[in-house]
């Protein structure tokens, strides 16, 4: 169903197969779509906090599996793309860890010990406990973000930071940077199939000539689109501010109770288990 | 013939970096209450500028633009009022989305012209309907295909509900199932009494749609009139480089084979055939 959905989006479909831009097209289509935006945004910074606050093992295991246990199910992204969306952190969890964990000297040490030609890899118990904890935190902490980016599409993030009365010259920028990111994409994609098809890319040389020429015409295009833009908005008699009516989207008290009582969880979880 | 809404009295305009002189020259034209009227005129001929002008995008040099009897001024309050009752659905579709859900882009009109939230909610809910587009009301305009843009952009000024609303050429992007609904959607609109400007390449479609066509040439009206007297006036297709739409060459056929009465020149297919 959702592949279905997925190849009926209209000719934009390329350009999210499963790029950086499918995380937007996530978030549209996410089964939480529904629930309030402040909710979701104010209880995941929430969570995020009790991760790095209370830096128990047991509070990020459990924290961790219910983020990625919402969003694959409620949110209905399937548990495949949740995965591989978490290996782009990984990576970057996984060389830090190492460096973390492991110990390099000349003379052994350590209760762990690898001797490599002439120096040695070493880790004690505790710098291994150590960074299994950071790791998990770091995923956990990644998965408080994810429940926020892969259910909540960027308009209603922005419409957040209005209502938390971010200036209203960045929460409008952020808006027409989110809008005008598809519009330049969607320039820069026609440009370079057009390139392609007249052999633009045929080697190294050429296609570096031809990213240049791209990237060059559409710094032109993009002053060109803000002047036709400009005219459109004045003529829906646009004066300085841009408004939009954002949907209410209530928050059922039985959401914010299921929200209190996981954070209460959380909670006891600290002081009984502790680390 | 309704009273007249909108009139045009000897606009001139250039645009301030142009070297081919005057975008405008000298243009005269009312436009009456639900009047169907086509713009036509070869690329560069000014409809768009003429429209920005219509709606106060745009201020012309000379000349003035007169809404219900009241020359339009530059203060943003009058000029405000010109671009609430005339509307304007433009070219490209992306170049007049802004939002990033279908339901903020309708909201965006009616937001600026200050009214209550709840009197949003309902224009927008209606405009949505009216397009038959409210399955899209979360959906992001990047995801939407070329047909579902034309009409969120059509809901947009709907929302307004304009008095005059503008197409500007809006089957060129359109294929043939999109470019039907966009005409049940005139004729929609035409039935409630809109007052309808729609500037186009489609000469068939101008020549069965339209009540009055504008021909544009080099920045002046050369000709308003009936479509039929229109192609009727050789001189008048030869200067605007018009084709004559199909239907008119076969009814001028067929009078001259006596096979159809004279000064008979049937819109469609089926009022050729009723009259055969």
């Amino acid at each position: 169903m959702r592949e279905q959905k997925h190849k009926n989006s209209g000719y934009h479909r390329h350009s999210h197969g499963e790029g950086h831009l499918s995380i937007d097209y996530y978030a549209y289509m996410s089964g939480m779509r529904s629930w309030n935006p402040d909710f979701k945004i104010i209880s995941a910074a929430l969570f995020l906090i009790c991760v790095i606050a209370m830096d128990s093992m047991a509070v990020s295991a459990l924290v961790l599996v219910t983020m990625a246990g919402l969003v694959v199910i409620k949110g209905q992204l399937g548990i495949l793309r949740y995965f591989k969306l978490m290996l782009l952190p990984f990576i970057f969890i996984l060389l830090s860890s190492i460096a973390i964990a492991f110990d390099f000297s000349l003379q052994p040490k350590g209760e762990y010990c690898i001797f490599l030609g002439f120096f040695y890899v070493s880790a004690t118990r505790a710098s291994l406990l150590e960074t299994a904890g950071l790791v998990l935190k770091a995923f956990s902490s990644v998965s408080c973000l994810y429940l926020i980016t892969l259910t909540t599409p960027m308009g209603e993030v922005v419409g957040f930071f209005g209502r938390i009365h971010c200036p209203k010259l960045l929460t409008e920028l952020m808006y027409m940077i989110y809008r005008f990111i598809f519009i330049l994409l969607d320039a820069q994609r026609r440009m370079a199939i057009a390139a392609r098809s007249r052999l633009g890319y045929t080697d190294f040389k050429t296609s570096l000539f031809s990213f240049g020429r791209i990237f060059s015409n559409l710094l032109v295009i993009s002053f060109k689109r803000a002047n036709a833009y400009y005219d459109a908005m004045e003529a829906r008699c646009y004066d300085g501010e841009l408004n939009f009516l954002e949907e209410d989207k209530p928050v059922s008290a039985g959401l914010i109770l299921a929200a209190l009582l996981y954070g209460a969880a959380l909670m006891v979880l600290w002081y009984t288990v502790g680390r | 013939m309704g009273e007249i809404i909108l009139e045009v009295s000897h606009l001139t305009y250039s645009y301030e970096n142009a070297h081919e002189g005057e975008a405008l020259h000298d243009v005269s034209v009312s436009v009456s209450k639900r009047e169907k009227i086509a713009i036509i005129g070869s690329n560069g001929a000014g409809k768009s500028t003429f429209f920005l002008n219509l709606n106060g995008v745009l201020t012309p040099r000379e000349g003035a633009v007169i809404y219900r009897g009241k020359p339009v001024g530059r203060g943003k309050k009058e000029l405000n009022s010109l671009r609430k009752n005339v509307g304007i659905v433009f070219q490209e579709a992306d170049n007049q989305i802004i939002a990033s859900t279908v339901f903020q882009e309708v909201s965006f009109g009616p937001m600026n012209l200050k009214l209550p939230r709840e009197e949003v909610t309902e224009r927008v809910e209606q405009a949505l309907a009216y397009m038959n587009i409210e399955s899209l009301k979360d959906r992001a305009p990047h995801y939407l295909s070329g047909g579902e843009k034309k009409r969120v952009t059509i809901a947009d000024i709907l929302a307004m509900k304009p008095e005059i609303i503008i197409f500007d050429e809006p089957t060129a992007s359109l294929d043939p199932v999109n470019a039907a609904i966009l005409e049940e959607v005139l004729e929609k609109l035409e039935k409630e009494g809109s007052t309808i400007l729609i500037s186009t390449h489609d000469i068939d479609f101008a020549y069965r749609w339209a009540g009055r066509l504008l021909v544009f040439a080099d920045g002046e009206i050369i000709a308003d009139g009936a479509p039929v007297d229109i192609f009727r006036n050789d001189e008048a297709v030869e200067r605007a480089r018009l084709k004559k739409p199909a239907l008119f060459r076969m009814a001028e056929l067929l009078q001259r084979k006596g096979l159809l009465r004279q000064d008979c020149y049937p819109k469609t297919v089926e009022e050729l055939e009723a009259e055969l």
